[in-house]
C-alpha cells in the first residue's frame, strides 16, 4: 500500500512567488498519476515537493497515511528519475544503480542480484561496465529507470524522463514504461508537458496552469468533457478549433451559429443543454479538427478557403480561413478522399466546412468553464 | 533628459545615440546611489520593526510560555534540559557559563576601559632590592582595545544565543502542544552531516574569517580615531586614546603639513590619482593584449599552439618576488639593460627608468604587462573558445571582415562575460602592492610630499603608501588606519557604480 | 576569375599567419628572456654584481655554493612547511566554503556573500599591523615565524572561495538530488558525488596554495621583524638586493631564484592542465 495525499499543498519561493497553490490531491495505492501543464506551471515543483527536494511551504504531504513534510528526501521512500537523467557521470553504470543498496549497506551478493536482474529486465546488461558518457541517450534512461528500480520504493517519481529523447526514442521508451509499470506494480508519479504521453500513460492526469490545478480525470474523461478552455485546448493535437459565437434556443432545440451558419446540436451535448437548462446567449464553441469534416454548401456549412494543406501521411491538415480570417484547423483521413479530391486542395480554394452537433464543446466567455459541468 | 521610446531611438543618428547612451549611462549612476541609499534606509527601517517584533514575541513567550520556558529567560538551554534535548541544553548552559565567566575575569574589565583606552601609562617606580628605578608596565591600551572589541562581538553572539535559546522553547511548546515529539539529540548530532551539514562546514572557516579578519579591520578602522603609531604604543612608552575625527582632519586638510611640502590633501589626491590612472592602464593593456595574444594563438592555422601557450604559462609559475626583483635590477641605473647599451655604446648616460616620474610610470606599467599577459591569455582563451563558432560563420556570410568580427562579435561578447572580472581585476590592481613594492618601492621620491608620512615617491598607490606609513620612523598608525578606509571608500564607490551600470549595459547584449 | 580569388585569399592567410609567428617567436623570447638570463647570470663566477653582459666569461658552481652556505636552506625548509600546510588546510578550507555556498540555499547565504565582498574591499595590509602584535603576544614571530605565517595564511583564506564555487555550480544539482533520493546524506553527497568530479578544481586549489607562500613578501617581512631564522624565500633574498648587500650578494641571488623556481616551475607545468581548466572555469564566472 502506498498511497500518496495531498492536502492544501503551496510553494512560495524566497521572492514571493507562488509557483503551487492549494494543491489537493488523493494518489490511490498503484495509480499511475500524471501531472501535465505548460512550463511554469508548477508541474516539477509539485513532483520535488513529494520528493522532498523542495520545502513545502504550506499544506501537507503524506506517503502511506505519514505525514513527509520533515523528512529527508532519502527517508520517504520514493525513488525518482531526472530530466537529464543524473548518473554520477564517476561511476559506471553497475555503480551507479548499486548506488542506493550500497549506501543502504546491502550485502554485496545481493547488490549483484538486484542490479543485474534490474540490468535484464532494462536489457542494458552488456553496459554494466560502462561509464555513462559511453552510452546513447535511451541507454542512459535505462540507466536512471534502473537505478529507481532497485530501490523497492513506495512510490515511482518521474520528471519529464522522455523529454531530452528524439520523437522515434521517445515512443519507444513510452511503451516500455507501460511495461515496466506493469512488471514494478507500484505508485508512480509522472510529470510530462506532452499532452499525448500524458494521455498515454496515465490513469488519470492532473493538468496544471500556472500553480492550480484545472482538472483531475482519466484520460477519456479530460478529452471529452474538459472543464475548462484551457484544458480543452491543451489536450488533443491539433488543438481545439475555438469560435465565438450564439448560442440561440428554440424550444427544446439548440442552434450554434458560427460565421452565418446554423447547425444544431444534437446528441448526448443536445440533452445535456436542455436538462442544464442553459440560457441562449455568447459562448466559446469549441469543436476539435478531427470532428470537423467538408460539406457541400448550405446552412450546415461553413464557408472558407483554404490557406495551408499539410499532408501528414495518414491524414491532411487543413488550415481554413473563414470571412472575417479566423484560422481554422481541419483534419481529415486521407483515405476519404481520391486523387482528384486531393489534388484540388490548393491554397485559395475555396471549401465548405461543417461539424456534427454532438461533437460541440461549449464555453462561457467569461470565465472560460465548460458550461455541461 | 528625454526618454526615447524604442522605434524613436532606432531613428536617431548615430552621434544622438551615443550621446543618448552616454547620459542615460551617467543617469543611472546617481539613480543607483539613490537606489543604494534608499536600501540603506530600507535596510534600517526593516532592521528597527524586526527588533520591535523580536522584543514584542520575546515578552509574548514569556508571558504565554510555561515554567520551564520561564526559567530558560535566566538559565540558558533549561527548557531543552527539562524536555529531553540534553545536548542542546548543555550547549547552552555551557555558552551562558563560559560568557558569564569570561565577563567577570576580563570582559567587563575590557569594556569599562574601552572608553579611556587605559589611564596609567608606564611609571618609573623605585624597586628597593635591586635599588633602581625600573619601569612598571600598567594599562595597555592596544589590549584595551583589542579585548574590548571581542567583548564587544563576544556580548552581541551572547544576545543572539539567548533569543535562540527563548526562540527554541517557544518552538518546542508549540510542538509538544501539537502532540508531535521533539528531536532527540541522535537526530541532532545526525543533522550535521545532512540537512545542517552547511553549518558544520562553515564553522572552521567563518571562525577563521571573523577572527583573523573581521575582528583586525574593526580594530583598524577603530584605530583611526585614536592617535596610535610608534610613541603611543600604548603600552611601553605612551598610552594611545581617542581622538575622535582629528586624523581624518589631518588627511583631508589644504594646509601645508609639518616639515614644509604641499598639504595631506594634495598628496592623498596626487596618489589616488596615480593609483586609478595606474589601475585603469593596468587593467586595461592587459586584459587587451592578453586576448590579442590569445586570438592569435588560437587562430585557425597556427600551429604549436601548445608550445606558445606553455611558454607563456610557464612563467605564471614562477614566484612574482623573483621576477619582479630580476627584472627591477634589470632596469637600475647600473642595470643589466644600461650596462649593455652603454657599451653598445648606444647611450651616453643610463637611462633614468626608476630616477624620472615618467620613466618610472610607464616602465612600471609596461613590465605590468609583461606580469600579467600569460594570465589573461589563459582566461580570455576559454571564453574565446566558448564563442559558438556559427556567430561568425553568419557574420561572414553578412560580409564582416575580421576587424568587423572582432568589434561586433568579439569584444562585446567578452566584456560581457568578463565584466565582472574586470571590475575585480580593476580594484585588485588599485592594490597591487606586489608589482609597484617590488619593482620600485615607490620610487623616484615625490619632493613636493616631503611633509607627509611615509616617503611619497611617484609610483606609489595608496597601498604602498599605507605599508610605508606604517613602517616609517613613525610609524604612524593611525594614519595608515584613515588612507585604509579611504582606499575602501573608494572602491567601494566604484564598485557600486560600475554594479548598478552593469544591469543597463547588461540587457542590451543578452548572450544567456 | 574564380581561382584567382581564392588565391588571394590563400595569400591574405599565409601573410597573416607569418606575421603571427613572427610576433609569438618575438613575445616567447620577451617572456623567456629575463628568466634564461638568471639562469645564466647564476653561473657566472667574475663579478657577483650587476655587469653588462650576459653569458659569463667564467662558468662555476660558486654562487650556489655560497648559497648552500647561507641562511637560505632555512629560508628554503621555512617556505616549503609553509607552502604544505598551505595547500593542505587552505584546501579544505576553500571547497567547505565554496561548496556550501554553491550548494545549500540558507537564509544566512546572500547576507553572508555580500558581508565577504565588503570585506574584500578593506586593503588588507591593513589588518598587518594588529595581526603581528597578536603574533608577537602569541609568541609566533621572529624565529617563531613559520606556524604564525601558517594560521594568518590559512585563517582567512575562507575568503577566496569564489574561483571553486564557480566550478561547483556547474556540477548539475540534479546529481545531488538524485544522491539524496538515493539515501545519501549532504555529507555522502559530498565526498561520494562532487570530490570524485572536482579532481581539477581540488588539484587548482592546492596548486594555487602551495604556490602562494612562496612569493609571499610583506606580511612575512613583518612577521619575521629582521630574525633571518623566521625569513621565507621572499623576504630572505629581498635582503640580499638591499643597496649594501647587492654588490656582493646579486648573483647568488640569481641562484637562489633558480632554485625557487625550477620546482615549482616543474611542478606547475605537470598540473598546467587543471591551472588552465581552474582559471578558465571557475575565475571568470565569479
Amino acid at each position: 500500500m502506498a498511497s500518496v495525499k495531498l492536502t492544501k499543498v503551496k510553494k512560495i519561493y524566497d521572492n514571493k512567488v507562488v509557483a503551487v497553490h492549494d494543491f489537493d490531491l488523493d494518489i490511490h495505492d498503484k495509480e499511475f498519476v500524471v501531472f501535465v501543464g505548460p512550463s511554469g506551471c508548477g508541474k516539477s515543483t509539485t513532483l520535488r515537493m513529494i520528493a522532498g527536494l523542495e520545502d513545502i511551504s504550506e499544506g501537507t504531504v503524506e506517503i502511506d497515511g505519514e505525514v513527509v513534510n520533515d523528512l529527508q528526501p532519502k527517508d520517504r521512500g520514493i525513488a525518482m528519475v531526472f530530466q537529464n537523467y543524473a548518473l554520477y557521470p564517476h561511476m559506471s553504470v553497475y555503480d551507479n544503480i548499486a548506488f542506493s543498496l550500497r549506501l543502504q549497506k546491502v550485502p554485496e551478493d545481493v547488490v549483484y542480484e538486484r542490479v543485474t536482474n534490474a540490468a535484464e529486465v532494462l536489457g542494458i546488461t552488456e553496459y554494466l561496465m560502462r561509464k555513462p558518457r559511453a552510452l546513447s541517450g535511451g541507454q542512459r534512461q535505462r540507466v536512471a529507470i534502473g537505478r529507481a528500480m532497485v530501490r523497492d520504493s513506495k512510490v515511482f517519481l518521474m520528471d519529464e524522463p522522455l523529454s531530452n529523447l528524439d520523437a522515434k526514442l521517445r515512443n519507444q521508451m513510452r511503451a516500455e514504461i507501460i511495461l515496466l509499470r506493469q512488471k514494478l506494480d507500484t505508485t508512480f508519479i509522472y510529470v510530462t508537458h506532452d499532452q499525448t504521453e500524458a494521455m498515454t500513460l496515465g490513469d488519470r492526469i492532473v493538468i496544471m496552469k500556472d500553480g492550480y490545478i484545472m482538472q483531475v480525470g482519466t484520460p477519456t474523461e479530460v478529452f471529452e468533457m474538459p472543464e475548462n478552455l484551457f484544458v480543452a485546448e491543451f489536450i488533443g493535437a491539433p488543438k481545439m478549433n475555438i469560435v465565438k459565437t450564439n448560442l440561440v434556443r428554440e424550444g427544446d432545440k439548440y442552434f450554434v451559429t458560427p460565421f452565418g451558419a446554423k447547425i444544431p446540436v444534437t446528441g448526448e451535448k443536445g440533452k445535456m443543454l436542455a436538462e442544464k437548462n442553459v440560457k441562449a446567449g455568447e459562448i466559446l464553441l469549441g469543436v476539435r479538427p478531427e470532428h470537423m469534416t467538408l460539406g457541400a454548401e448550405g446552412q450546415g456549412s461553413i464557408p472558407c478557403h483554404l490557406v495551408v494543406n499539410e499532408m501528414m501521411g495518414s491524414e491532411l491538415h487543413l488550415h481554413v480561413d473563414t470571412a472575417d480570417g479566423s484560422r481554422l484547423i481541419v483534419r481529415i483521413p486521407t483515405i476519404d478522399l481520391d486523387k482528384e479530391g486531393r489534388s484540388a486542395l490548393v491554397g485559395g480554394h475555396n471549401l465548405h466546412v461543417t461539424f456534427e452537433g454532438k461533437a460541440m464543446h461549449f464555453f462561457d466567455p467569461a470565465t472560460e468553464k465548460n458550461l455541461l459541468v | 533628459m528625454k526618454q526615447y521610446s524604442d522605434l524613436e531611438y532606432l531613428r536617431l543618428s548615430k552621434g544622438q545615440k551615443f550621446t543618448y547612451k552616454l547620459t542615460s549611462l551617467l543617469a543611472a549612476i546617481p539613480r543607483g546611489i539613490g537606489r543604494f541609499f534608499a536600501n540603506i534606509g530600507k535596510g534600517i527601517k526593516n532592521g528597527v520593526v524586526g527588533l520591535g517584533s523580536e522584543l514584542k514575541d520575546i515578552g509574548a513567550t514569556f508571558a504565554h510560555g510555561d515554567w520551564k520556558t520561564k526559567t530558560s529567560y535566566l538559565v540558558m538551554g533549561f527548557g531543552n534540559l527539562a524536555r529531553g534535548q540534553i545536548l542542546r541544553g548543555l550547549l547552552f548552559l555551557l555558552f551562558e557559563v563560559v560568557f558569564i565567566v569570561y565577563m567577570i575575569f576580563g570582559g567587563a574589565h575590557w569594556m569599562s576601559m574601552l572608553p579611556s583606552l587605559g589611564k596609567v601609562g608606564p611609571t618609573s617606580e623605585y624597586n628597593a632590592v635591586l635599588d633602581t628605578y625600573t619601569t612598571v608596565y600598567n594599562d595597555n591600551s592596544f589590549k584595551i582595545l583589542l579585548y574590548g572589541v571581542l567583548t564587544i562581538f563576544f556580548i552581541i553572539a551572547f544576545i543572539y544565543t539567548w533569543r535562540v535559546n527563548v526562540k527554541q522553547n517557544k518552538i518546542m511548546e508549540q510542538i509538544l502542544k501539537s502532540g508531535k515529539k521533539l528531536k532527540a539529540d541522535k537526530d541532532d548530532l545526525r543533522s550535521m552531516v545532512d540537512e545542517n551539514f552547511h553549518a558544520t562546514l562553515l564553522a572552521l572557516p567563518m571562525t577563521g574569517i571573523l577572527v583573523f579578519t573581521v575582528l583586525p579591520i574593526v580594530f583598524m578602522i577603530l584605530v583611526a580615531f585614536t592617535n596610535y603609531d610608534g610613541s603611543h604604543n600604548g603600552y611601553s612608552n605612551n598610552l594611545f586614546t581617542w581622538v575622535g575625527l582629528t586624523n581624518f582632519n589631518t588627511m583631508l586638510s589644504w594646509t601645508g603639513g609639518t616639515g614644509g611640502g604641499q598639504s595631506y590633501s594634495a598628496t592623498f589626491g596626487e596618489i589616488l590619482a596615480w593609483t586609478l590612472i595606474w589601475a585603469f592602464l593596468a587593467t586595461f593593456t592587459n586584459y587587451f593584449l592578453g586576448m590579442g595574444v590569445a586570438m592569435m594563438i588560437n587562430k585557425k592555422g597556427i600551429r604549436l599552439k601548445k608550445v606558445w601557450r606553455t611558454i607563456l604559462v610557464m612563467t605564471i609559475a614562477i614566484p612574482q618576488f623573483i621576477s619582479l626583483l630580476y627584472v627591477s635590477k634589470m632596469f637600475a641605473r647600473n642595470g643589466l639593460i644600461n650596462l649593455s647599451l652603454m657599451d653598445l655604446g648606444w647611450i651616453k648616460q643610463p637611462l633614468p627608468f626608476w630616477e624620472d616620474a615618467t620613466w618610472a610610470r610607464v616602465t612600471v606599467v609596461l613590465i605590468n604587462i609583461w606580469i600579467g599577459i600569460p594570465h589573461l591569455m589563459l582566461i580570455t582563451t576559454g571564453i574565446l573558445m566558448n564563442i559558438p563558432a556559427d556567430l561568425y560563420e553568419s557574420a561572414r556570410i553578412d560580409g564582416a571582415n575580421a576587424w568587423q568580427q572582432y568589434r561586433k562579435i568579439t569584444l562585446p561578447y567578452m566584456l560581457f562575460i568578463t565584466g565582472p572580472y574586470l571590475l575585480t581585476s580593476f580594484t585588485g590592481n588599485m592594490n597591487n602592492f606586489n608589482v609597484i613594492y617590488l619593482l620600485t618601492g615607490g620610487a623616484p621620491t615625490n619632493p613636493a610630499a616631503s611633509g607627509a608620512a611615509g616617503s611619497v615617491g611617484y609610483t606609489d598607490l595608496l597601498i604602498t603608501w599605507l605599508f610605508k606609513i606604517t613602517t616609517g620612523a613613525d610609524s604612524q598608525y593611525y594614519l595608515a588606519s584613515v588612507v585604509g578606509i579611504m582606499v575602501f571608500v573608494v572602491v567601494a564607490f566604484i564598485s557600486l557604480v560600475v554594479y548598478n551600470v552593469l544591469p543597463s549595459i547588461k540587457n542590451e547584449e543578452d548572450y544567456q | 576569375m574564380e581561382n584567382k580569388r581564392h588565391m588571394g585569399l590563400r595569400t591574405l592567410n599565409r601573410v597573416s599567419n607569418t606575421a603571427i609567428y613572427v610576433l609569438l617567436i618575438i613575445i616567447s623570447i620577451v617572456w623567456l628572456i629575463p628568466f634564461i638570463f638568471i639562469v645564466l647570470q647564476s653561473f657566472r663566477v667574475e663579478s657577483t654584481y650587476q655587469v653588462g653582459y650576459v653569458i659569463p666569461h667564467q662558468w662555476g658552481w660558486d654562487n650556489y655554493i655560497k648559497l648552500w652556505n647561507s641562511d637560505f636552506k632555512r629560508w628554503y625548509l621555512n617556505t616549503f612547511i609553509i607552502a604544505l600546510a598551505a595547500a593542505v588546510f587552505v584546501t579544505v578550507i576553500q571547497l567547505c566554503m565554496s561548496y556550501t555556498l554553491s550548494r545549500f540555499r540558507f537564509k544566512l547565504r546572500g547576507p553572508l556573500m555580500r558581508f565577504m565582498l565588503i570585506l574584500g574591499m578593506f586593503p588588507g595590509m591593513l589588518t598587518m599591523i594588529i595581526l603581528y602584535r597578536v603574533l608577537s603576544d602569541l609568541g609566533l614571530t621572529q624565529a617563531n615565524a613559520v606556524p604564525g605565517l601558517i594560521l594568518v595564511s590559512v585563517a582567512s583564506s575562507g575568503m577566496g572561495y569564489y574561483v571553486s564555487k564557480g566550478f561547483f555550480d556547474t556540477i548539475p544539482k540534479s546529481l545531488d538530488e538524485a544522491a539524496r533520493v538515493d539515501g545519501a546524506t549532504r555529507a555522502q553527497v559530498l565526498y561520494k558525488i562532487i570530490l570524485p568530479l572536482s579532481k581539477p578544481i581540488v588539484i587548482y586549489t592546492i596548486l594555487t596554495a602551495f604556490m602562494g607562500p612562496w612569493g609571499d613578501y610583506v606580511f612575512a617581512r613583518y612577521v619575521a621583524m629582521g630574525t633571518s631564522a623566521g625569513y621565507n624565500v621572499a623576504v630572505g633574498m629581498y635582503s640580499w638586493l638591499t643597496n649594501d648587500q647587492i654588490a656582493r650578494m646579486y648573483t647568488t641571488f640569481c641562484a637562489g631564484g633558480v632554485i625557487v623556481a625550477v620546482p615549482v616551475t616543474i611542478l606547475f607545468l605537470c598540473l598546467q592542465k587543471y591551472y588552465v581548466e581552474g582559471v578558465t572555469g571557475g575565475a571568470v564566472k565569479g
